[in-house]
């Protein structure tokens, strides 16, 4: 069974407040989710106020200028900041997204920075990714053929096959979706979520790939694909643009009709 | 780092509901309703055979204020639910997953069950 709550160890209190020392008429008031894992405490939610006329126009920029001016043990992950690495992903304004692409101007009033929802916090806004790696690696995310290796001539694809994979060899494994899915946060130890099913669908539907009926039949499983119920989070929190509920009904449909 | 002591990231409480998020718990609570209700419709009609004075109690009930509006809730929950479902065969069809479409089809089929129900209404008043 579900547990809505939150369990105890995990209950959010008020943090500090940082007030702002630069006499900023232009201020901002973000408040983020701190965990410090030596402290023994409980998570909290800090309150900074940021000028905004010395930032940039990302959210990543805040949380930098927080890091450099005012807290630096605020911890993040973080490595592109063009939204191609996937690193800081995290849950702005109560959607998931890339801290580096999402403009901070688009979010009237406070701020609010959590990490990705229900994983377990390895220290404020980091959260622990591997259950959704071991579940990656399952799907097993290579080519999969019957050559040996001995073989003159390489692989060829049609233009036409190609672009079969356009909106799927996109995506790169952020974990926006699968955290945005009340159906993985219930059944994250079973089902495989979005983002896993979404790069199920990109070798299934590889024409290059040897191994399309084994794959199929792996991920047709009650708990592993069909507890999908396109409630359609993903979609609308992917920072590509990709489309995950539209992978994994695909894969449905594939099923159904073969 | 005690790993029995690591907090759970905040879900429920901080994800913003969306138009699709929304429509998918109401098709699930309304489901169960749906259920409900067509249990006591059938205890309702099997009422018939065992003479007219239990049957007049859920009549009576049912011509209440309360009872109305029971009922039109009802036709309400049914309503969206199969609405709902039409969206869900399509999905299941391969159609409809567009972000755009998608939220054109969950708008569409929320004021569709409310202009089915106010039909419905109309016509259980005979006034078509």
């Amino acid at each position: 069974m579900a547990q809505f709550n939150l369990p105890q160890n995990s209950k959010i209190e008020v943090g500090k407040y940082y007030k702002d020392e630069t006499n900023s008429k232009n201020l901002k008031k973000v408040n983020v989710y701190r965990w410090d894992p030596s402290s023994g405490k409980n998570p909290r939610v800090d309150t900074f106020e940021v000028d905004m006329d010395t930032c940039g126009p990302k959210v990543l920029d805040i949380l930098f200028k927080i890091k450099n001016e005012i807290d630096p043990s605020l911890t993040f992950r973080r490595s592109c900041a063009h939204g191609v690495c996937g690193s800081c992903a995290m849950n702005i304004d109560g959607v998931n997204t890339l801290a580096c692409i999402k403009s901070h101007t688009d979010i009237n009033g406070d701020l609010n920075v959590y990490p990705l929802p229900h994983l377990k916090v390895v220290k404020d806004l980091i959260g622990d990714l591997s259950t959704l790696y071991k579940q990656y690696e399952s799907i097993k995310p290579w080519l999969q053929t019957e050559q040996t290796g001995k073989e003159k001539e390489e692989l060829r694809q049609s233009q036409k096959d190609r672009e079969k994979l356009d909106g799927y060899y996109e995506c790169i494994l952020c974990a926006c979706c699968s955290t945005s899915c009340p159906s993985y946060w219930w059944n994250g130890d079973k089902y495989l979520g979005p983002a896993v099913l979404l790069q199920a669908y990109r070798w299934i539907n590889d024409s290059r790939d040897g191994d399309k009926k084994e794959r199929l039949k792996k991920v047709a499983d009650e708990l592993k694909l069909y507890r999908c119920h396109t409630i359609m989070n993903c979609t609308n929190s992917c920072p590509k643009g990709l489309n995950p509920a539209k992978a994994i009904g695909s894969i449905k449909k594939m099923l159904a009709t073969s | 780092m005690d790993k029995n002591n690591t907090p759970l990231s905040p879900h429920l409480q901080i994800y913003k509901w969306q138009i699709s998020s929304l429509l998918s718990i109401t098709h699930r609570i309304v489901g169960v309703i749906n259920t409900l209700a067509i249990t006591i419709i059938c205890f309702w009609s099997l009422s018939l055979l065992f003479g007219v004075e239990g049957y007049q109690i859920i009549n009576n009930f049912l011509k209440s204020f309360f009872g109305k509006f029971i009922a039109v809730g009802l036709c309400w929950t049914f309503s969206f639910h199969i609405l709902n479902e039409l969206r869900h065969l399509f999905w299941d069809l391969g159609y409809g997953f567009d972000l755009k479409v998608s939220k054109i089809t969950g708008v569409s089929v929320l004021v569709g069950s409310f202009l089915l129900t106010i039909l419905f209404y109309l016509i259980g008043k005979n006034f078509i």
